[in-house]
């Protein structure tokens, strides 16, 4: 009787390891899960991970343009780092691969003391830099979709 | 009755100078917020909730987010073949939470059959003897409203089928009372309680709301509320009966500043069938006046089914102070006016 139970959390406790190695080493973050999905062509929509990667630089041209948000970016991390580690995210997001490198969501943010308003003007900046990149309104809203559930852990005030 | 109208005017004006004053005042800047995404408060209903053009959303009216405090006017027009109305409102939320609402409107009566009955009234002298002004055709009203989000966010839970819920209340005072009578109704007075259920689907572009409204009301209450049976002795078998009705608002965004979408109202059906009721007088009578100029009114003065509220609606918001809504409105039956459609122009200010 004792034996098996032993038996059985070594077996449990191997499916976990089996599990974790699964996972890349490096996944800060996993894909989000919207209810109504995230169209197959998203990220081909956006112009492949070179446009994910321009439209990131888009988005954060018009952070630095918003005083409500520009020092929280300015102080925290350097822009072209945050470029690059935003292309990794939003290309997992819209459904391509996970090379995300960076910290989770909720780790990321933790300290920041985000409101709603200043998170909102990211969205607004993100519509912004869609428009700019000629990127349609109806896939922007796929990312929207994609990067909404991050509100939970990303606004902690 | 003219007492009531000055009052609710002098209200109306506080409202709007108290909101005015506080938009404009230094203490303001701290709790001052405009933070939600364009078009995410909705526009300004008839009630002046937060919603649609008719139908109250579960979002919160003005542009604030839980770190602060809105607040908008509005401004509607109304014009129908039989009816033009005109809605003045100031709404003000508070943190994303709750909202408070006043509007102000004034519904003028266009008929053609009553205006006869007016003229015929006249002609042969019983104007006086009904013991009321046959010639009235304004019905102002005054809505006062309440909503209080109860849980949910219906903009950033994508990955819930949860919706942002509101329950809100509506008081309605009609300051007509002797039309709101000869209309067919029971009382000029009335409560609506509403639960508002909202989400955005992100990949669809498009809000969705769902509204269930525990009411009695007669076109909105614009023609008072509940049924009065006219027996023609003046009392008549009244009764005041509220029943839940669903509405739904649907709206889709094109742009970032411009949703289309349409609206369905359902409504009761208090009046239909009977005549209109001039101070319990026995319209056979006048109807008798009526054939004998060779005019058969019998069947006109009496009231149509009311029809339930549908529209097909255009928003567009350069920015957030500002939005315009244009409607088409296809309201059925209103009184003794059959097939009311027609034209709807709002405008929203945000502060």
């Amino acid at each position: 009787m004792k034996r098996s139970k032993i038996s059985l959390a070594i077996a449990a406790g191997a499916t976990m390891l089996a599990a974790a190695a699964t996972q890349p080493a490096f996944a800060g973050e996993t894909k989000t899960k919207p209810i109504l999905g995230i169209p197959s062509s998203a990220v081909a929509d956006f112009g492949g991970v070179d446009g994910i990667h321009n439209w990131v630089e888009s988005l954060f041209y018009y952070i630095m343009l918003d005083n409500r948000i520009n020092y929280i970016f300015k102080e925290f991390g350097n822009a072209d780092r945050q470029i690059a580690l935003n292309t990794q995210l939003e290309t997992m997001v819209l459904g391509g691969p996970n090379n995300y490198q960076g910290a989770s969501m909720s780790a990321a943010h933790a300290d920041l003391g985000i409101t709603m308003t200043q998170f909102n003007a990211v969205v607004e900046a993100a519509y912004n830099a869609c428009e700019r990149n000629d990127i349609p309104y109806y896939s922007c809203n796929d990312l929207i979709a994609a990067l909404a559930p991050f509100t939970r852990v990303i606004v902690t005030k | 009755m003219k007492r009531v109208r000055v009052n609710g005017l002098r209200i109306f004006q506080c409202a709007a100078i108290l909101v005015a004053g506080l938009a404009s005042s230094s203490a303001w800047a701290g709790w001052y917020n405009n933070g939600k995404v364009l078009l995410t408060g909705g526009v300004f209903t008839v009630d002046g909730a937060g919603g649609g053009g008719a139908v109250p959303w579960a979002t919160i009216s003005g542009y604030e987010t839980r770190d602060g405090i809105n607040g908008s006017a509005g401004f509607t027009y109304v014009n129908l073949p039989a009816l033009q109305v005109s809605f003045y409102g100031v709404n003000v939320g508070f943190y994303d939470r709750l909202e408070l609402s006043y509007v102000d409107s004034r519904l003028s009566l266009n008929l053609p059959n009553l205006q006869t009955v007016a003229l015929v009234l006249d002609a042969v002298d019983l104007g006086d003897s009904v013991g009321t002004d046959v010639w009235n055709s304004t019905l102002p009203m005054q809505t006062y409203g309440v909503k209080l989000r109860l849980f949910g966010d219906a903009v950033y839970t994508s990955d819930s089928w949860i919706p942002q819920v509101s329950i809100g209340g509506l008081y309605k005072v009609n300051g007509n009372k002797e039309l709101v009578k000869t209309l067919g109704a029971d009382k000029t007075k009335d409560y609506e309680i509403y639960l508002a259920a909202t989400k955005i689907l992100f990949p669809l572009s498009t809000l969705v709301n769902v509204t269930a409204r525990y009411t009695s009301a007669n076109e909105d209450g614009l023609t008072g509320f509940g049924y009065c049976h006219n027996n023609g002795l003046g009392t008549g078998d009244c009764k005041n009966k509220r029943k839940v009705r669903a509405e739904v608002s649907i709206a889709h965004l094109v742009a970032k500043n411009t949703a289309i979408g349409g609206e369905w109202q359902q409504h009761g059906n208090n009046t239909g069938g009977q005549s209109i009721n001039i101070n319990g007088l026995n319209l056979t009578t006048i109807t008798n006046v009526l054939s004998n100029l060779g005019l058969d009114l019998g069947d006109s003065l009496k009231q149509k089914n009311e029809g339930d509220w549908y529209d097909l609606f255009m928003a567009y918001a350069p920015n957030k102070h500002i939005s315009f809504t244009v409607a088409y409105l296809m309201f059925g039956n209103i009184s003794v006016a059959p097939d009311q459609n027609g034209f709807y122009f709002s405008t929203h200010l945000t502060f």
